[in-house]
């Protein structure tokens, strides 16, 4: 059995929650606040060893891999989660729980970006997300529901280097002459070389298989300078997951983005030139460095047609995304229309210009 | 008698002053300093040259001379010409009287119309009467036939091309440009719709990492810009045809 930690209020007892406009915990009984660092993160009351002894059918063997049980301080209900959640909500009593053994030890993050916008916020801006796409199809804007709203706090890793590369460049330069009979056009070819240094700080790369990787990139940036120290008080009405991913296997991830940069940011020092193409690279890691971090975000998923859909909030941002489905009726129809007019506009202009 | 004394004297002074000035006067077209013309002909003459200016734009001059002060008879024709006249499109005929050459100049679009055969014509109709009046008005007569005829033919000309032009706007614009305009907006149109609609879609993996760039880390050590090769392409203009 795993050990919970909830949060309570030492007015009334309730189980209190993070509260994003006062960036304090607050009872949401009695409304009372409290300082993120006056609440004891771990004490021995609060951490209570509950035992449960299965009854009727065992799992089979493998079945319960990757699942964890826990009990609800306050009611005492089976709260069963995969192994890799921190933070949770009670099923039978709504209480905010946290699975402190989680974030114990070396799993326990550097740094987390505490939630600056609440779900209120989120669910707007998916208003206004859906409301300013074009051709998305009528029946997505009147049937789609919304299924659930979450805040998570998503484990993400953060490299820290200086990187050292080179990177070749094709480039060439055209010049354009005439005389009385022929044009001609003159193409040069260089081979195009630079070397250099870039340094780079937090580096995110997603440390949880349950968050899709391209959600979790859209999203960024996040404003590091706002992060704080690591407190389990913060993750009090949020989910949070611990990583699933390791360091080790989040490196080339960040080592690509890296290399990427250093192709686009030498590239850039290549003037003088029509046209400049990477021909290969090569990249080194000095330094490296890398933190564990819990960034803040929002979840919304809605369904149409059978169809899940999944957008994503940046919890201290505010910058929204998500695919939304194209109408390609509508897309054709538009494209005919349009077409249609662009040409008929065209086939004007030739005329005038006949006439005069 | 006096009264009479003085009629005739009148009569003489004016009638000699009138072949005075017919020789001497210095007309803007035809040149005679040997009076050979009476001031009537010139008179006529001149009105007739003048017409042929106003209706087709050319400067038609004849000169007959006795003493080109030293220049070629062509050199004279060229100077009688600019000392004349300010149009820059002409033609003059000098016949050198005491040797019986002859010289020319055209200038501007008179050298379209008066080539050698042209020309070969004028001289001919000046010479084909006995009289220097009847040479000089079958030379103008010339002159404006050749200018009327080379004013139809380009009036022709330009009425073939208006021709074409038109069976162009017909054939070329009319049929060709509907399909090549359709295309070219439907393919404007796909881009802009689809670029709009492509907005629906906003996860995408980040392609690299310059956003963690730490401010003023980035050191260019080493730069190299090495020339390989060029070559030319040449590529034929595509030729205009003339409408005239």
């Amino acid at each position: 059995m795993s050990t919970i930690l909830e949060q309570k209020c030492p007015c009334c007892g309730g189980a209190v929650e993070f509260n994003t406009g006062v960036q304090k915990l607050k009872c949401p009984y009695c409304d009372t606040e409290f300082d993120i660092t006056a609440m004891p993160e771990d004490t021995a009351n609060q951490v209570e060893q509950i035992s449960w002894n299965s009854q009727g059918s065992q799992w089979g063997a493998g079945e319960t891999d990757g699942m964890s049980v826990y009990a609800c301080n306050s009611c005492g209900g089976e709260i069963v989660a995969d192994s890799t959640t921190g933070a949770t909500t009670c099923p039978y009593c709504g209480n905010q729980v946290v699975m402190k053994g989680q974030f114990s030890g070396a799993l326990r993050p550097d740094l987390v970006i505490p939630f600056k916008l609440d779900k209120k916020a989120a669910k707007e801006a998916l208003k206004k997300h859906i409301s300013t796409k074009k051709f998305v199809p009528k029946s997505f804007l009147a049937d789609n529901r919304l299924e659930e709203v979450k805040g998570v706090y998503v484990p993400h890793w953060l490299f820290t280097c200086d990187a050292i590369g080179n990177a070749n460049y094709k480039a060439t330069k055209v010049k354009k002459w005439s005389d009385e009979n022929y044009d001609y056009t003159e193409t040069s070819y260089f081979d195009v070389y630079r070397s250099g240094n870039i340094g780079f700080d937090n580096i995110p790369v997603d440390g949880s298989t349950k968050m899709p990787d391209d959600l979790m990139e859209s999203v960024e940036p996040f404003d590091l300078s706002q992060a704080v120290d690591f407190n389990t008080a913060y993750l009090a009405g949020y989910l949070a997951d611990k990583y699933d991913v390791t360091a080790e296997e989040s490196m080339p991830r960040a080592n690509e983005r890296i290399r990427q940069s250093i192709i686009d940011s030498f590239k850039e020092t290549v003037k003088g030139y029509d046209e400049v193409e990477n021909q290969s690279a090569n990249m080194n890691v000095a330094n490296g460095l890398y933190k564990y971090a819990l960034y803040p975000v929002w979840l919304l998923s809605t369904k149409w047609n059978g169809e899940n859909f999944t957008f994503a909030m940046n919890g201290q941002t505010g910058k929204f995304v998500g695919n939304i489905p194209t109408d390609k009726k509508a897309v054709t129809k538009a494209s005919l229309l349009l077409g249609a007019g662009i040409g008929a506009l065209i086939y004007g202009l030739l005329w005038l210009i006949e006439l005069f | 008698m006096t009264k009479k004394f003085v009629a005739i004297l009148i009569a003489v002074i004016i009638s000699l002053s009138m072949v005075i000035s017919a020789s001497a006067y210095t007309y803007q077209y035809i040149e005679d300093p040997a009076g050979n013309l009476t001031y009537d002909e010139i008179e006529e003459l001149e009105a007739y040259a003048e017409k042929i200016e106003s209706t087709y734009g050319i400067c038609i001059m004849l000169g007959i001379a006795r003493d080109t002060d030293g220049m070629s008879d062509s050199e004279y024709a060229q100077k009688i010409y600019t000392d004349n006249t300010d149009n820059e499109n002409g033609f003059i005929l000098v016949h050198n009287d005491s040797e019986s050459t002859y010289g020319m100049f055209t200038s501007g679009n008179a050298e379209e119309i008066f080539d050698e055969e042209a020309v070969s014509e004028m001289r001919d109709a000046y010479n084909s009467s006995n009289s220097y009046y009847g040479g000089i008005s079958d030379y103008y007569k010339a002159a404006e036939s050749l200018l009327a005829s080379g004013e139809t033919a380009s009036d022709n000309a330009q009425a073939v091309t208006t021709d074409d032009d038109t069976s162009e706007e017909k054939d070329g614009v009319g049929i060709i440009w509907i399909p090549v305009s359709l295309g070219i907006g439907l393919l404007i149109g796909f881009l802009i719709i689809n670029s709009i609609a492509s907005k629906n879609k906003s996860v995408y993996m980040q392609k690299n990492a310059t956003v963690y760039t730490r401010p003023g880390s980035m050191i260019i050590t080493g730069s190299a810009d090495n020339f390989l090769y060029s070559n030319v392409e040449r590529r034929e203009k595509p030729k205009q045809e003339n409408k005239n």
